[in-house]
């Protein structure tokens, strides 16, 4: 009988789906139209997309070669790439022995730090981009690569320490008294057997930093005003800018698709992943 | 004996992180605070240039038309966005909770533009979407006879505002609708079931079940929410790219022009009135942060 309801609650609900099929439908459907038609773009012609009919000239692979060299997308590009490697590796390093310390070891104030992480998370990067851009003036530290890695390793801990200290906080504490008897010390015991069994936080959590450090637009805006050290992000602003003067669209939908791609492509293989880490509880998009 | 390795562990795990916070955050946002009580004439002067100010440069922003005109565009965004925005995630959260098929890869597409740039969706939008020669739009009307809408110009003065409104939500609705969708599946099955048995509509299902028991997570979302639209710049930055346009001014890019800005927008250049800017919007998520957390206390019950 009662299974019988369930079915039937279950039927009645499934009648009506349709309007639900329809609305997600066509969202999706937009965003499909919108990714394809600039793909498509990419691989046409200034002319042929004024004229509003695609590959009417046929297929452009060659705007992919202006974009990389005489846009100069490719300089953006390898620097984007060497920002966000260093970067998630130094947020990595930092953020992980500190997460460990918050996870397992009680001291006094450790709320007061943890609260602390967490409320730079709400902080505006206006309250702190003043004072930074002061201090980095003067010390002449400015247009270097080394400087943007730093700045990104520093304002992406607050959020890489909060996101892994319940991962911590999950792994039995079995491990580190095994390895106390066995005689390996405390900081070895981290790097040695808990930063492994921390892998799945890691990747996750750095998946995350990735897209953030990638997609980074302000500080870079700031620090990296050199044509050399520029990022994809503000490379193709400045490529925007310069359209007027260039009036090259195929050549620039092909430095769209080339910002886009490494981190579509990285969604397109880890989007149950970083769908579970923003579900988890992350609060970064 | 033991308590000495453990002390040296604390200090050298946790040290790299705290001085990175100390450095970046809680030093910079203690200095911009200081300074937005004093004029300061160029961003480099050392402290000792600075003038006390009072509440000067609050004053003048306040009578500024161009910082009013830039928060009530943020209040817009805010307001809006916010509305379209949750209701959309909501609809979706639902649609998509309600045992449709292909689930994930509906929840994959719509969270999609997330982790695109933010530059190259804006880019998508302002160059293709809303095109004036060969646009989505443009098309999109044309073909259904609709003459007079193809020919909205809609990045032109008149309609930027809404058009960089429409742009922005539409990347935003993926994040919150995966929120309210991992808040949704944490109520239990039986309550709609048992709603469904007594006779509710799905209507009263939603707002009788749904909304009171996400109550949490609608607080902590109009957290992010707030805190996302006052960071408001790089749309802002793309939609007008040579010359900020007022319609899409907001305190941010105010800020920008008025410190780092080589346009002459705003003329009169005081670092002092930048921090004051960055009190005021620090100050409104502060607001907000406990209105919500009054509206909805932690003990409310939730899943």
């Amino acid at each position: 009988m009662r299974s019988r309801l369930t079915a039937f609650i279950r039927g009645s609900r499934r009648k009506n789906l349709l309007p639900g099929y329809v609305a997600v439908g066509l969202w999706c459907l937009f965003t499909f139209v919108l990714i394809g038609w600039i793909i498509g773009a990419s691989f046409s012609t200034t002319k042929d997309i004024f004229s509003g009919s695609l590959f009417k000239s046929g297929f452009h692979p060659e705007n992919y070669v202006k974009a990389l060299f005489t846009h100069k997308v490719g300089v953006y590009f390898v620097n984007s790439i060497l920002y966000t490697l260093a970067s998630c590796l130094g947020i990595v390093l930092v953020s992980m022995p500190a997460a460990y310390v918050l996870a397992r070891f009680p001291f006094k104030g450790d709320r007061l730090v943890q609260n602390a992480f967490v409320s730079a998370l709400g902080i505006p990067a206006i309250m702190i981009i003043m004072p930074l851009f002061a201090v980095i003036t003067a010390s002449g530290l400015t247009n270097s690569r080394m400087l943007l890695v730093v700045l990104y390793v520093g304002i992406n801990v607050p959020f890489t320490v909060f996101f892994m200290i319940t991962f911590f906080k999950n792994i039995p504490r079995s491990f580190e008294e095994a390895a106390a008897i066995d005689g390996c010390g405390p900081m070895k015991t981290f790097w040695v057997i808990i930063m492994p069994l921390a892998q799945p936080g890691i990747i996750t959590v750095t998946i995350f930093n990735f897209i953030t450090v990638w997609n980074e637009y302000f500080m870079a805006l700031i620090f990296a005003n050199k044509t050399s050290m520029r990022p994809v992000a503000v490379g193709l602003y400045s490529m925007i800018q310069s359209m007027r003067y260039t009036g090259d669209w195929a050549g620039m939908f092909a430095a769209v698709v080339i910002v886009f791609l490494p981190t579509f492509l990285l969604y397109i293989f880890m989007s149950e992943k970083i769908i579970a880490g923003v579900t988890s509880g992350a609060i970064k998009g | 004996m033991k308590k000495n390795p453990y002390t040296l562990m604390k200090v050298a795990f946790l040290g790299p992180a705290v001085l990175a916070y100390v450095g970046i955050f809680l030093y910079p946002t203690l200095r911009t605070t200081v300074m937005s009580f004093f004029t300061v004439g160029s961003i480099t002067d050392a402290m000792g240039k600075w003038t006390f100010a009072g509440l000067g440069n609050y004053a003048d922003l306040f009578a500024s038309t161009l910082f009013m005109r830039s928060v009530s565009n943020l209040g817009g965004i805010w307001l809006f966005g916010g509305l379209i925005v949750f209701a959309f995630a909501m609809l979706f959260a639902v649609i998509l909770t309600s045992g449709v098929r292909f689930k994930s890869f509906w929840r994959a597409v719509i969270y999609l533009p997330n982790v695109i740039s933010a530059v190259a969706m804006g880019t998508m939008w302002m160059q293709y979407v809303y095109s004036s020669r060969y646009g989505l739009l443009k098309g999109l009307f044309s073909s259904l006879g609709l003459e007079r809408l193809a020919a909205i110009p809609w990045t032109s003065p008149d309609y930027i505002f809404g058009a960089l409104l429409v742009a922005y939500c539409f990347g935003m609705v993926g994040y919150f609708m995966l929120i309210f969708m991992a808040g949704i599946e944490k109520i239990p099955a039986d309550f709609y079931e048992a709603a469904t048995i007594d006779g509710a509509s799905r209507a009263a299902q939603f707002w009788k079940i749904t909304v009171p028991l996400l109550k949490g997570v609608l607080r902590t979302s109009l957290v992010l929410w707030t805190i996302s639209t006052v960071g408001f710049f790089v749309w802002s930055m793309i939609f007008s790219p040579l010359n900020p346009e007022p319609g899409t001014v907001t305190p941010m890019v105010y800020m920008y022009q008025m410190v780092f800005g080589a346009n002459m927008v705003v003329t009169d250049r005081n670092v002092g009135a930048g921090a004051a800017v960055g009190v005021i919007l620090s100050l409104m998520v502060l607001a907000i942060f406990l209105v919500s957390s009054r509206i909805a206390r932690e003990d409310d019950l939730e899943y």
